[in-house]
């Protein structure tokens, strides 16, 4: 089990506003180690690279979008157990059972609130015994 | 018969001839779809408006609110440090700097949270920039059939024939993801909030 402060996010997007206000909410909730990635392609290189417990992925994105990403995850021997949380627009529910069969951890919708952030990666976590 | 008649006339003619080249092309149907788009274009720019205007109100609300909790911390030190000079001994027996220091962290915890929803505001740039990426590609949609338009136009011109047209601009391929919904109302095909979401994820067993 990893402890909190030691956990290592990994935050994609490809807005930098967005990036820095997840990583500003994980660090309130006491995850301080996170990285950022601006698209799958980039997110992909970075896991492969490092080691990380947590992503937090949006899904329209250029190059690579976040179910390609996810996709890709859960395809890898070495990262498919990591804990993949979408955080999107996309509010089509064809868009959200695609992504819960593709093996998305959980499914938050934007505009979304610290509580529903803090909510949802505690949630994960618990699962996932972390 | 003055020239102003003739004038009118022969624009009436050629304004026909065009009606008629167009239709022969098939452009009519073409210029349709695209100034078709122009509501939905329309849509969108108003949601991007909405929510910045929101945005805007919300941080505006939250630094009101933050600025007057530092006024109440800085009229509470400026009192406390009053009855310090005063009387020290009193001041913390009364239990009066007990009771400022807690209102101290109460109010700090306050102000945090007028900032995180200050930050959570910014927001706007993620779900308004995926709109006006949409209306970018309407736009340059509308650009390139009317560009079309005008190469053909000007062989039409050229030729002095209704010829068929060749190649047709090609319609821009939708793109797969939807990005933030604009007009949520009379659909059942998207959620409109978070609960919905888990809501769908439990009904499949997740």
């Amino acid at each position: 089990m990893v402890s909190t402060d030691r956990m290592r996010f990994l935050i994609v997007d490809d807005f930098s506003t967005m990036r820095r206000i997840i990583r500003n909410i994980l660090k309130e909730i006491g995850y301080v180690n996170a990285d950022e990635a601006e698209d799958g392609q980039v997110a992909l290189s970075k896991l492969k690279g490092g080691s990380f417990d947590f992503v937090v992925s949006d899904i329209n994105m250029p190059n690579m979008n976040g179910f390609q990403l996810l996709q890709s995850i859960r395809a890898d021997e070495s990262l498919k157990g990591i804990p993949v949380l979408m955080v999107t627009a996309e509010a089509r529910k064809e868009d959200i059972v695609t992504a819960a069969q593709s093996g998305a951890s959980g499914y938050i919708v934007k505009p979304f609130t610290k509580a529903t952030l803090e909510e949802k990666v505690q949630k994960i976590l618990l699962k996932a015994g972390r | 018969m003055s020239d102003g008649d003739d004038l009118y006339r022969n624009v009436g003619r050629l304004t026909r001839q065009l009606h008629d080249a167009l239709h022969e092309l098939g452009y009519d149907r073409q210029l349709e779809t695209a100034v078709g788009s122009l509501p939905d274009a329309r849509n969108r720019l108003s949601h991007v408006s909405r929510l910045t205007g929101q945005a805007a109100e919300k941080v505006l609300n939250g630094v009101d609110r933050t600025k007057l909790e530092l006024r109440g911390l800085a009229d509470g030190a400026a009192g406390m440090a009053e009855a310090l000079r005063a009387d020290p001994v009193g001041a913390i027996a009364s239990g009066r700097l007990m009771g400022f220091l807690d209102e101290v962290s109460a109010s700090t915890g306050r102000a945090d949270a007028q900032l995180t929803e200050i930050m959570l505001a910014q927001d706007f740039h993620d779900l308004t920039g995926q709109v006006i990426r949409k209306v970018v590609t309407l736009a340059q949609g509308l650009e390139a059939q009317l560009v079309k338009l005008l190469v053909e136009c000007r062989q039409l011109e050229e030729a002095a024939t209704g010829r068929p047209g060749e190649a047709r601009a090609a319609a821009p391929a939708g793109p797969v993801l939807e990005g933030p919904v604009v007009m949520a109302a009379g659909r059942c095909d998207v959620v409109i909030d978070q609960g919905q979401v888990d809501d769908l994820l439990e009904s499949l067993g997740f």
